[in-house]
């Protein structure tokens, strides 16, 4: 972004084109983000989005924290589903260290992933009808969002900032009420979704709004770098869940939906598809839940319990040395991917065997999607862009980190 | 109690010739403080298959060295004894080296056996420099030079066809000879379900060619790169900053940038060192009337 992109000065060099600042507050960026418009008429001419002003500088600061102390800060990529950044975050470190979590913690993340992508497809829906004028959709589906919060309180104390998982398994197993709550929502949930189909999906004010607009052909998809919904609902059946599974996603029963187009109804209907068959995967969860520790059995990696630190010898010296000197890393760098709500949330990680990463990298699914906006708005209309950036669901949290 | 402010007589001089340097133990200095301090990295964690040999190698002739002089020294020692009449000392015992089952079995490179990294060093030759796996990933390390070219066999090649680039970026490796930055490229082949890792070394100041015509995804990740550690990219449609503002001085991601201090507003009260703010406060307080000290139970 240079100087002469300020609105006032290029306004007054050519007349005829005008030019609009969407941003960095308005309603429909949900977040920070400005994007120039340069308009002829109504018909948008050039857009030019300009982002960084959510840029907290994560990077930077993970490589001043030890392994274990960047988990908060994933919580803050993705604030709307932040379960599946330490996910994540977490699968990324295990794939470093070389070691494998227990049954359990590995269904209850996959558990929790899907209640959250659940709760981000809710948020990017709702609030994407919302921006074009359908408001009733946001407020049936936020009763369900809720409730899925109200899950994430229960099992990680916490409704946004979750930081649930610790490097070999979990903060703490899910507590007791918890599987009951999850079942009532499963039942309320599903009918939510149809409710929300009801309202939006044969609705003809909704189809002239979104059928043909930002429309992708699975080549530029790909070529952009989509992931997640939006590269789904151009007609690429590319899913890491399936592609290559981690946490047991293999032993799912579930579906991936595709779309044609690529355009925002297609992608709306990909996302309501997927928050059905993530309460599938959710139910599967559910009935095979099997007992067992959350956490890896070695005192090197994962913390030894309350009780031992204080009652054994043993546990209290490793307890100093992981709380002190960290785990012992090996020296590697590697590139873990997994499917978060929006698409392929990568970590590419370098050690040094310090205590401290030499290097995080995370890989938003947002920037790759966002950095094609110009094309996908060229030619439509002011309106439209607003329902494009909805679809995207821009989470300037990540797109800037 | 303060003294009530006496207003100024109109004999006196109005301002002060020197204005007062605010002095305390309260101020705290930026420059100084600890976070502020950069610790530079003194190796260079770029796994490497042959590196990871050579490392194997020389412990293993360390270890063996170490054991020929304890024979040696043992044979000196019985000789001596014999000599004196003295009872032959022990003799020496190989030491094993300590195998725990709990140990963690971490991931390090193996020989390159997929069939991409070999077509990869067939297609390339020399332009190669290594190939290797390392936790199920493939790493294919490049000449710096001939990265457009890898980008595109890798692009357009039936047996390759890695349609996506999934993620590209640097890092700083300042303790190393001869290069500066690792720019790092992962491809993935939606068809077949394959990621590659492409890697080159570039030297301060050298421009790789942009992987924009190749995949137009690349534009924002090169600014970025560019943005945070400094690489410009040849034949890039924008190469300006994107996540910073655009007079930003430095590069944040270089391990000589400091991860606290610069660009940061400088506000006084931040750190409450001498509990100077507490002060003020109990003072206005009790100007006002209010009692903000707690009550202590007895």
């Amino acid at each position: 972004m240079t100087l002469d992109s300020i609105a006032l000065s290029r306004q007054q060099l050519d007349g005829d084109k005008m030019i609009i600042n969407l941003g960095p507050s308005h309603p429909t960026t949900h977040g920070t983000l400005r994007i120039v418009l340069e308009l002829e008429g109504e018909t948008i001419t050039k857009s030019t989005p300009e982002i960084g002003y959510l840029h907290r500088g994560v990077e930077k600061l993970g490589e001043s924290l030890s392994y274990q102390q960047f988990s908060p800060l994933t919580d803050r990529l993705n604030y709307c589903s932040s379960i599946m950044n330490n996910v994540g975050y977490a699968c990324a470190v295990e794939k470093l260290l070389g070691i494998e979590i227990p049954k359990r913690a590995q269904q209850i993340r996959v558990l929790m992933s899907e209640l959250a992508r659940i709760a981000d497809h809710i948020v990017c829906v709702g609030v994407n009808a919302v921006d074009v004028g359908a408001f009733t959709a946001f407020l049936y589906l936020f009763k369900q969002r809720e409730t899925a919060y109200d899950l994430f309180e229960l099992a990680t104390g916490q409704r946004l900032h979750t930081s649930f998982t610790r490097i070999g398994g979990l903060f703490r197993d899910i507590p007791e009420g918890f599987v009951p709550i999850c079942e009532r929502f499963l039942v309320e949930c599903e009918a939510a979704v149809d409710e929300c189909e009801r309202l939006l999906t044969h609705n003809p004010i909704w189809h002239d709004r979104t059928k043909g607009i930002g429309a992708i052909s699975p080549e530029d998809a790909i070529n952009w770098g989509y992931t997640g919904p939006c590269l789904r609902a151009a007609g690429v059946p590319q899913d890491l869940r399936k592609a290559q599974p981690y946490l047991g996603y293999e032993t799912y029963d579930f579906d991936i939906p595709i779309g044609t187009t690529g355009d925002v109804f297609d992608r709306y209907l990909v996302r309501i598809e997927e928050m059905r068959q993530s309460l599938r995967i959710v139910r599967q969860v559910l009935d095979r839940l099997e007992p067992g520790p959350v956490n890896v059995d070695d005192p090197k990696v994962a913390l030894p319990s309350k009780e031992k630190v204080y009652t054994r010898m043993e546990s209290l010296i490793h307890h100093f040395k992981l709380i002190m000197h960290g785990i012992e890393m090996p020296v590697g760098e590697i590139y873990s991917a997994t499917e978060a709500a929006n698409g392929e949330l990568g970590f590419y990680l370098v050690s040094d065997g310090g205590k401290n990463p030499y290097r995080i990298r995370v890989r938003p699914p947002c920037l790759p999607i966002f950095s094609s906006f110009h094309d996908q708005v060229k030619g439509c209309l002011i309106a439209d862009a607003v329902a494009v950036l909805g679809a995207m669901n821009i989470i300037a949290g990540e797109l800037d980190r | 109690m303060a003294d009530p402010i006496v207003p100024p007589s109109p004999t006196a001089p109005a301002v002060p010739d020197v204005p007062e340097v605010p002095t305390g133990p309260y101020v705290y200095d930026y420059a100084a403080s600890p976070q502020r301090q950069i610790v530079m990295p003194k190796t260079v964690p770029l796994p490497s298959y042959r590196t990871y040999v050579a490392e194997q190698k020389a412990a293993a002739e360390a270890d063996e060295a170490k054991w020929k002089k304890m024979q040696a020294d043992f044979e000196l020692a019985k000789t001596k004894a014999e000599a004196e009449g003295k009872d032959a000392p022990k003799p020496p015992v190989r030491p094993v080296p300590r195998k725990d089952d709990n140990d963690l079995k971490t991931p390090w490179p193996l020989e390159a056996q997929d069939a991409d990294l070999l077509r990869l060093q067939e297609c390339l030759g020399a332009k190669v420099e290594e190939i290797f796996e390392q936790a199920g990933e493939l790493t294919c390390q490049l000449e710096k030079g001939s990265i457009l070219e890898a980008l595109r066999l890798c692009r357009q090649d039936v047996q390759l066809n890695y349609e996506m680039l999934a993620d590209q970026t640097a890092t700083h490796y300042p303790a190393a000879t001869g290069f500066a930055f690792s720019v790092v490229y992962h491809l993935t082949s939606i068809s077949r379900r394959k990621r590659l890792r492409l890697r080159i070394l570039v030297p301060e100041g050298f421009t790789p060619e942009s992987a924009c015509a190749i995949y137009p995804g690349a534009n924002w990740m090169e600014r970025e790169i560019f943005d945070m550690l400094g690489i410009r990219f040849a034949n890039h449609p924008d190469m300006t900053r994107i996540l910073c503002p655009e007079d930003w001085e430095g590069y944040p991601l270089r391990k000589d940038y400091p991860v606290v201090g610069l660009g940061q507003r400088d506000i006084s009260f931040r750190e409450d060192r001498g509990g100077m703010i507490e002060r003020i406060a109990l003072q206005k307080a009790g100007q006002l009337g209010i009692n903000l000290k707690v009550p202590k139970a007895d």
